[in-house]
C-alpha cells in the first residue's frame, strides 16, 4: 500500500457500495456453509437485517414495512412520513440537519417542517410543499455538481428510490407526522377479518386481519402435548409434570386449557420466570464488577422481585418502588429493598468519588431510559440526539431526578461487600442480638453521662482541670466497654445480612450539563426534570424520583405502556411487535401490529398495570396456541415468525435450559430465593483473572449438596466471568442494561450439553428415574423418557433409533465395567443401588442424548 | 467455501472485492488475514523498555516540573502523594539492528527483532485506571458492553476454518491486574463471535473433553443418535434452526478430535521450544505464544494473549525484569517463526498494554523499591506484518516521556489502522444496537498511514 493511498480507496469504496450490496444473497448461504460457528436461528434473515451494513438500502430491503425499496417509486400512492419519509431523512440528513446542535450545517434543520418552509441561501425555498421542481432539497439531492446532498465524503449513497421518494413526498404536500411512539396512545378498532369468527380473543382479530393482507392462513391448534409443555415452560420456566400433561390431555372441558393457565399463573414458580428477564434489565449481580468485582450481596432485591412478581403487584407500583420505595409516604423495609433496582450497577473502585459517581448516575439515566421509555437517552449524554427530539439538557434533567441519592463512596462498604446506604436485615434470632446491641449502646451513654457528671460534681471542689482531661479519663475507664461495643457491632455487621438501597441525600447535589459527558466540561446549572418532548410532569409539583416513577404512569405518557406490553409479547413469542424492544426511537423498527400494540397497551393500562392479565391474554390467543409446525418453504416466507402464521418456536433461554434437564432428571432444588449459589465449575477460571487481593469471590469455592441443583437464576453471578454454561447459551454479563438476549446456536453449546457434569448427573439421574418408574420394558422406559424430555411418545423410527444405541452401549458397558464406574461416578449425588450398573450406563448414555436433542431445549 | 463471510462488505477496495465463493485465502495477498494480540495488562513501562530518556538522568529526585504535568489527571496511587519525583531509567538503551531503532537491555530479544517492527511510541489512551483503559483497548470505549476487537474481526473477516472459533484467547501470568471477560466479549453483537478460551490446564476448551466413562465412540454414537432424532423432527416441524443445531454437534465433535492434538506442543521440535522459551505442559507466555502460531496455521483468524503482570507500582526492578523474562523472548520468537513460515505478511502482531508507566515515583524514588504509576498521556507499543513498515519508530515523546510531541496514535487510531490493515474500512465495519450503528472505533479514529509500508 502507498502511503496516502487510504483516504483515495475510501472513497472508492463509497462509489461503489451499491454495486457490491447486489450480491448479498449469497451471504446468508456462505455464513451457513462456512462457519466454525453456527449462525443463529434463521440465518438468512439474521444476516439481512441485523448485520449492520454501512449502507441502509440492503438492510430496508428485508423490511416489509418499507416498500419503498421495494416497490418503484411510482406505485407508492400515499406515502407514510414515519415509514416511508423519516428513515431516509434520518440516515443522510438529520447527521448534520437534524436535532443536534453539535455538528450542524449551514445552521440548517430538516426534522421541522417550519425550518424547510425557509428560504435556501439560492432564494428558493428549501421545500416548496407541492412543488418538487421548486424545492432546493430536491435541487440538491440530484445535483451533479459538487453540491450534491449528501456530500461524496457522507459514508452513504441516496440511492434513486430514495431520491424519488423524497420528490414524491413534497409533490404530496411535505407533511410531517410526530414519530409514531411519541403520540399518545388512544384505543384502536377491532378489525374485521373474513376469519374473525375464528379468534379466541382480541389479540386474534388483529393478527388475523394482518394474515389477511399477507394471504397467509393461521396454523391449526397445538396439540395438547405441545400446548402444555409450551405454556409451562413459558410461564414457569419448568416442564409439566407427566401427570400435568395426561391430566390435561384427558380433559374435556371447554376450559379446560384456561384452567391450566390460572393454575400456572398461581404458581410461586411464575415468579422466578418472570424475574428472569428482569434481572437482565436490571443489571443484576452478585459481585461489585470492574476491577476487583469483589461479592455484593443483592439478592433480597432479587428475592423482592420474584415476590412481587408472584404476588402481581401491578406494574405502577412494581416501578414506583424500585425508583422511589424510599420516598413513598408508608415507605417500609420492603419498598426500601425494592430501591436496590438501581444499586445494581457495578462499581467503579479506582477512579475518583466523582468519576464513580457520574459514571453510575449515567448508568441510572441510560438503564431508565431503556426500560420505561424504550429510549436511547443515553446518547444525548455527551450531545443533542442526533435522530430524536432528545436534548442535551433533556439528558441533565433526568440525571438531575437520580442525582440526589447519597453519593456512593468507592471501596467503602459494609461487612457484606455492600457500599452504603444498605438496609440491614437481620433474622429473628439477629433481631433480639441487634436490639441487645442498641441497649447496650443505650446503656453506655447512660453510664458515660452519669460517669461524666459524678466526675464534674466529685471535682469541683477542687483545682480546676481542664475539663477534655476530665473527659478522657472518663472514656479511659470504660475503655474495655466501648471497644467491646463496637467488637460485637462489627462482627454483628458481618453476620447480618445487607442490601442496597436508595436514599435521599440530605443536602442538595447541583447537577450540571456535561458537555461531551466529560466532567471536566461542566455547563449550565439544570433541575430535575423530564425530557421536553414528552408530556410534562404537572406544574408545581416537586420533581424527584418519586415524581418521576408517577410520570411514567401518567395516561399521556406515551411510551412506558407500549414499551412494556411489547416486552411481554417478546417473551411469548420471541420477538417483540417492534422488534427493537430497547429502542422505540426513530431508529427503532417499526411495530409489525401497531394497531395491536395500542391496544395491548391501553389493555395493560386501563387494567391497573396487570400483568398476570396480559400474560393471560395472550398466552390464551388463537395466535398463541397455534401449532409451530410449519414446512421449510414457510420458514423461508417468514423466518422471524413475524406475521404469527404459526405458533413460536424458541430455544430455551441459559438459565431455564439448566432448569428443564434438573427438573426432567428430578434432580430441581425446590427453594425459591436465598443466597446465590456455586454449582460446578471447572476449576481454575476466576483464578485466572482474579485480582491478587484478598478480596472475595477471588477462588470459587463450590457448593454442596442440595445447592448444586438450584435454578440456574441462583447461580453466583460474577459480572468478570459469569458461568461458563450460561454464557455459552447468550446469558449476559449484567454489567448494563439488557432488553433482549440474542439466540446463538453454537458448537460451544454443544459441548456444554454433552460435558458439563451437571448434564452428564442429570443423565444419570434421568437414568435411574427411568428405571424406577418407567415399568418394565424398553419400550415402556423409553415412553417414559420422552414423557419426561419432551412430554410425547416416540414415534417408530425413533423408538428403533434409541433402542439400536441403547443395545449397543450396554453391550460395551457389559464388557467395560471400569467405563461404568467412571460414568456413575460424575456428580455428587448418590447412585441408587439397586439397577444393575452396566444398565444403568447405558440408560445413562441414552439420557445425555435425549437430553441434548433440540425439541428438550426448545420451546415449540 | 472456507470462510468468506461477511468480509467483503467491508474491504476497502472495491478492486479487491472478491467475487462470489471466493474464499478470503484465494483473494489478493495486500490484505492481513490474522491477527495475534499480544496484550501485557497492567501497563509496561514505555520508560524502562522503549522510549529512552537521557535527560531524566540529572533531574533525578526533583519533582516533575508543572510546565510538563500541564491539567494531566493524576491516577490513584499518586493522587495523595505530596510529591512526584522524577525516576531515571536504571537501563541502558542501545540501538538495535540495522534500523538502529534504540531499545533497553530489559528486551535484547525484541531488540532482535528491530529491524522487522514498527515501534509507536507516541500512544495515548484516555483513561489512567486499569479497566477503563484495558476496556478501551479492547472495544474502543471505556464503558463496558461494547465488542472486542477480536469479536469485531470475527464478524467482519468470518471462518478460515471447520472446527475451530474464529477468536481465540490465550491467558497467562499470574498477580497484577485482573483481567475481565468483556476483553475478549462480544458486547451487543452475537456471542458466537466471542474470544474462546483455550486453557493451559484443564480442559483446553472448556467442556471439550468426554466426561470419564464415555469414549470417543460412544460420544460418536451418541451424537449420531441425536442427530438423527433432529432430522426427525425437523421433518415434522420444517425449522432450520434444527438443521443448525445438527450442524453444531458435528462441529463439536470435531473440535473435540482436533482441539487435543492441537494444544499438544510436544510434537513441536525441540528447538522451536528452545526458541520460545516454551516447555509442554507448564503454562507460560511462551507456550501461549507458540500455540497462538499453531492456532493460527490452523486458521483461526484472531488470537488474544492476555499477559499479566505489567503493573509495577512498586519495586520495579524486581518485578520487571521477571515480567520482561517471561514476555521478551517469546514475543520476538513468534515474529521471527512467522517470517520463517512466510506468515508474517499476512499476519499483524500488536504488542502493547493498556497504558504506560509515569517517569515519576509514586512513592520515594529509592532505587531498589521505587514504583511507576500509570500514564495514559503517551506510551509505546510496537506492531509487526502485514504491510507494516519495518525498523521503524512512529511517534516521538518529550524528555519526560510524559506528553507527546508529534505522531500521537490514539487507541481509536490504532483500532482504525489494524482495521485497515485487515482491508476494513473502520467506518463501514458497523452494528446497530439502540438504534445506532456502532463502530469499534466508537465516533474516532483515523489511520495512520506513515506506519504502512
Amino acid at each position: 500500500l502507498e502511503a496516502g493511498d487510504g483516504e483515495k480507496q475510501v472513497k472508492r469504496t463509497l462509489h461503489t457500495w451499491s454495486a457490491r450490496l447486489l450480491p448479498l444473497a449469497w451471504i446468508p448461504l456462505i455464513v451457513l456453509l462456512g462457519r466454525y460457528a453456527i449462525p443463529p436461528r434463521k440465518t438468512p434473515h439474521f444476516v439481512k437485517e441485523e448485520v449492520a451494513r454501512p449502507s441502509p438500502e440492503s438492510t430496508k430491503k428485508s423490511e416489509p414495512e418499507a416498500p419503498a425499496v421495494k416497490k418503484p417509486a411510482a406505485v407508492v400512492k400515499h406515502l407514510d412520513f414515519g415509514r416511508d419519509i423519516r428513515p431516509i431523512l434520518s440516515d443522510y440528513c438529520y447527521p448534520c440537519h437534524g436535532p443536534s446542535k453539535a455538528g450542524r450545517k449551514a445552521d440548517l434543520r430538516l426534522d421541522r417542517r417550519e425550518d424547510v418552509l425557509g428560504d435556501a441561501s439560492s432564494g428558493k425555498p428549501i421545500v416548496k410543499p407541492g412543488h418538487p421542481s421548486d424545492s432546493e432539497l430536491i435541487d440538491r439531492i440530484f445535483s451533479s455538481a459538487s453540491n450534491r446532498m449528501p456530500p461524496a465524503r457522507f459514508p452513504k449513497k441516496l440511492t434513486d428510490d430514495k431520491r424519488e421518494l423524497l420528490k414524491q413526498w413534497i409533490a404530496e404536500g411535505a407533511e410531517y407526522r410526530l414519530h409514531w411512539a411519541y403520540t399518545g396512545i388512544t384505543r384502536p378498532k377491532l378489525p374485521d377479518s373474513t376469519r374473525s369468527n375464528q379468534a379466541r380473543n382480541p389479540i386474534d382479530r388483529f393478527i388475523l386481519a394482518r394474515l389477511d393482507r399477507e394471504k397467509l392462513g393461521p396454523a391449526p391448534e397445538a396439540d395438547r402435548r405441545t400446548l402444555i409443555r409450551r405454556v409451562t415452560l413459558d410461564l414457569l420456566g419448568l416442564p409439566p409434570t407427566v401427570e400435568e400433561v395426561e391430566a390435561f390431555v384427558g380433559d374435556s372441558s371447554g376450559d379446560a386449557y384456561e384452567k391450566v393457565v390460572d393454575r400456572l399463573l398461581a404458581s410461586p414458580r411464575y415468579g422466578e420466570r418472570q424475574a428472569l428477564a428482569w434481572l437482565d434489565l436490571a443489571r443484576y449481580g452478585d459481585t461489585n464488577g470492574e476491577h476487583i468485582d469483589d461479592a455484593r450481596e443483592m439478592w433480597p432485591w432479587r428475592d423482592w422481585v420474584i415476590q412481587a412478581f408472584n404476588s402481581n403487584k401491578s406494574f405502577a407500583d412494581f416501578t414506583i418502588e424500585q425508583l422511589a420505595g424510599d420516598l413513598l409516604p408508608d415507605a417500609t423495609d420492603q419498598t426500601q429493598i425494592a430501591t436496590g433496582f438501581h444499586r445494581n450497577p457495578i462499581v467503579q473502585r479506582e477512579p475518583t468519588d466523582a468519576e464513580v459517581a457520574n459514571f453510575t448516575m449515567v448508568d441510572r439515566v441510560n438503564t431508565s431510559g431503556t426500560v420505561w421509555l424504550g429510549s436511547s437517552l443515553a446518547c444525548a449524554q455527551c450531545h443533542d440526539h442526533k435522530y430524536d427530539p432528545i436534548t442535551l439538557e433533556d439528558y441533565y434533567r433526568v440525571y438531575a431526578v437520580f442525582n440526589n441519592i447519597s453519593p456512593v463512596r468507592r471501596a467503602k462498604s459494609d461487612g457484606r461487600g455492600n457500599q452504603y446506604p444498605v438496609l440491614q436485615l437481620p433474622t429473628p434470632a439477629q433481631k433480639v442480638k441487634v436490639d441487645a446491641l442498641h441497649e447496650r449502646k443505650k446503656h453506655l451513654k447512660e453510664l458515660l453521662a452519669r460517669k461524666l457528671k459524678e466526675a464534674a460534681a466529685s471535682r469541683a471542689d477542687r483545682a480546676p482541670i481542664c475539663a477534655g482531661l476530665r473527659v478522657l479519663l472518663v472514656i479511659l475507664s470504660l475503655q474495655d466497654k466501648i471497644v467491646h461495643f463496637h467488637e460485637s457491632q462489627q462482627a454483628l455487621g458481618k453476620e447480618v445480612v445487607s442490601t442496597m438501597i436508595m436514599k435521599e441525600s440530605a443536602w442538595p447535589i447541583a447537577t450540571h450539563v456535561l458537555h461531551r459527558g466529560s466532567l471536566t466540561q461542566k455547563g449550565k446549572q439544570v433541575t430535575p426534570g423530564t425530557p421536553a418532548f414528552l408530556p410534562a410532569i404537572p406544574d408545581g409539583a416537586r420533581v424527584d424520583r418519586l415524581s418521576f416513577a408517577r410520570w411514567l404512569f401518567g395516561r399521556d405518557n406515551p411510551l412506558t405502556a407500549r414499551v412494556t406490553v411489547n416486552r411481554l409479547w417478546q417473551e411469548h413469542f420471541g420477538r417483540g411487535i417492534v422488534k427493537t424492544s430497547e429502542e422505540f426511537g426513530s431508529r427503532g423498527e417499526l411495530p409489525t401490529h401497531p394497531e395491536l400494540l395500542d391496544w395491548l397497551a391501553t389493555e395493560l393500562r386501563d387494567s391497573g398495570w396487570d400483568l398476570k392479565a396480559i400474560h393471560r391474554l395472550i398466552v390464551t390467543s388463537k395466535t398463541y396456541r397455534q401449532s409451530s409446525r410449519a414446512t421449510p418453504e414457510q420458514h423461508a416466507a417468514d423466518p422471524e415468525n413475524q406475521w404469527y402464521a404459526r405458533g413460536p418456536r424458541c430455544r430455551l433461554p441459559a438459565e431455564i435450559i439448566r432448569d428443564n434437564a434438573l427438573a426432567i432428571s428430578g434432580l430441581l432444588d425446590q427453594r425459591i430465593g436465598g443466597p446465590s449459589v456455586t454449582p460446578y465449575q471447572p476449576p481454575g477460571l476466576w483464578e485466572a483473572i482474579r485480582h491478587p487481593s484478598a478480596a472475595t469471590a477471588m477462588e470459587y469455592v463450590q457448593s454442596h449438596g442440595q445447592d448444586l441443583y438450584r435454578r440456574g437464576m441462583y447461580t453466583f453471578w460474577k459480572r468478570a466471568l459469569p458461568h461458563p454454561s450460561l454464557t455459552a447459551f447468550d446469558a449476559p454479563s449484567r454489567e448494563v442494561c439488557l432488553d433482549r438476549r440474542p439466540r446463538t446456536n453454537t458448537a460451544l453449546q454443544a459441548l456444554v450439553l454433552l460435558n458439563d457434569p451437571i448434564y452428564v448427573e442429570c443423565a444419570r439421574r434421568l437414568a435411574q428415574r427411568i428405571m424406577r418408574e418407567g415399568g418394565a420394558n424398553f419400550e415402556q422406559r423409553l415412553s417414559y423418557a420422552m414423557a419426561l424430555c419432551v412430554c410425547r411418545p416416540p414415534s417408530l423410527a425413533e423408538l428403533r433409533t434409541l433402542y439400536s444405541t441403547f443395545e449397543q452401549e450396554m453391550n460395551r458397558f457389559q464388557k467395560d465395567p471400569a467405563a461404568v464406574s467412571q460414568i456413575l461416578a460424575v456428580g455428587e449425588s448418590p447412585v441408587e443401588p439397586q439397577f444393575d450398573r452396566a444398565e444403568l450406563a447405558a440408560w445413562s448414555a441414552l439420557a445425555n442424548a435425549l437430553l441434548n436433542l433440540d425439541e428438550t431445549i426448545t420451546l415449540e | 467455501v472456507g470462510g468468506l463471510a461477511l468480509a467483503a462488505l467491508f474491504r476497502r477496495d472495491a478492486k479487491k472485492t472478491r467475487e462470489c465463493g471466493k474464499s478470503i485465502e484465494e483473494d489478493s495477498k495486500a490484505y492481513g488475514k490474522r491477527i495475534i494480540y499480544l496484550f501485557q495488562s497492567g501497563g509496561p513501562s514505555h520508560i524502562d523498555l522503549f522510549d529512552p530518556k537521557p535527560a531524566l538522568q540529572r533531574l533525578a529526585g526533583t519533582n516533575i516540573p508543572s510546565s510538563i504535568l500541564g491539567n494531566a489527571r493524576i491516577p490513584n496511587q499518586s493522587r495523595d502523594k505530596s510529591g512526584l519525583p522524577i525516576v531515571p531509567s536504571a537501563y541502558s538503551f542501545e540501538p538495535a539492528g540495522e534500523c538502529g531503532m534504540e531499545l533497553s537491555s530489559l528486551i535484547p530479544a525484541t531488540a532482535s527483532i528491530a529491524d522487522r517492527i514498527t515501534l509507536l511510541r507516541a500512544v495515548h489512551t484516555d483513561h489512567s485506571e486499569h479497566m477503563p483503559a484495558a476496556t478501551l483497548y479492547f472495544t474502543g470505549s471505556e464503558r463496558a458492553g461494547r465488542p472486542s476487537i477480536g469479536s469485531w474481526l470475527a464478524y467482519g473477516l468470518g471462518s478460515a476454518n471447520k472446527n475451530l472459533p474464529e477468536f481465540v484467547v490465550l491467558l497467562s501470568g499470574s498477580g497484577g491486574q485482573p483481567l475481565h471477560s468483556n476483553f475478549w466479549g462480544s458486547g451487543f453483537i452475537p456471542t458466537r463471535y466471542a474470544g474462546v478460551e483455550f486453557r493451559s490446564v484443564g480442559d483446553p476448551v472448556l467442556y471439550v473433553r468426554n466426561p470419564p466413562g464415555i469414549d470417543p465412540r460412544t460420544r460418536r454414537s451418541l451424537i449420531d443418535c441425536t442427530g438423527q432424532l433432529n432430522e426427525l423432527h425437523y421433518e415434522r416441524f420444517g425449522d432450520p434452526e434444527i438443521q443448525t443445531r445438527i450442524h453444531a454437534y458435528e462441529q463439536a465433535f470435531l473440535m473435540q478430535t482436533s482441539v487435543p492434538e492441537l494444544v499438544d506442543l510436544s510434537k513441536e521440535p525441540a528447538s522451536i521450544l528452545k526458541e520460545y522459551g516454551a516447555e509442554p505442559g507448564k503454562p507460560s507466555f511462551a507456550n501461549n505464544c507458540l500455540l497462538a502460531r499453531r492456532l493460527i496455521q490452523r486458521g483461526v483468524r484472531f488470537v488474544q494473549l492476555c499477559h499479566r503482570d505489567w503493573d509495577h507500582h512498586d519495586s520495579l526492578d524486581k518485578g520487571i525484569k521477571v515480567t520482561c523474562q517471561q514476555t521478551d523472548q517469546a514475543s520476538a520468537a513468534l515474529v521471527a517463526d512467522l517470517q520463517r513460515l512466510g506468515l508474517l505478511e499476512d499476519t499483524l502482531v500488536v504488542w502493547g498494554g493498556e497504558f504506560g508507566r509515569s517517569p515519576y515515583s509514586q512513592g520515594p524514588s529509592d532505587p531498589k523499591t521505587f514504583g511507576r504509576d500509570h500514564h495514559p498521556k503517551c506510551f509505546s507499543m510496537w506492531m509487526a506484518g502485514c504491510g507494516m513498515k519495518e525498523g521503524y519508530v512512529y511517534g516521538k515523546s518529550d524528555d519526560f516521556g510524559f506528553n507527546i510531541v508529534e505522531g500521537g496514535v490514539h487507541i481509536n487510531d490504532l483500532h482504525a489502522t489494524i482495521l485497515h490493515l485487515m482491508g476494513i474500512d473502520h467506518t463501514q465495519l458497523t452494528f446497530r444496537s439502540q438504534g445506532r450503528d456502532f463502530r469499534l472505533t466508537d465516533v474516532a479514529g483515523n489511520v495512520i498511514k506513515d506506519v504502512l509500508a
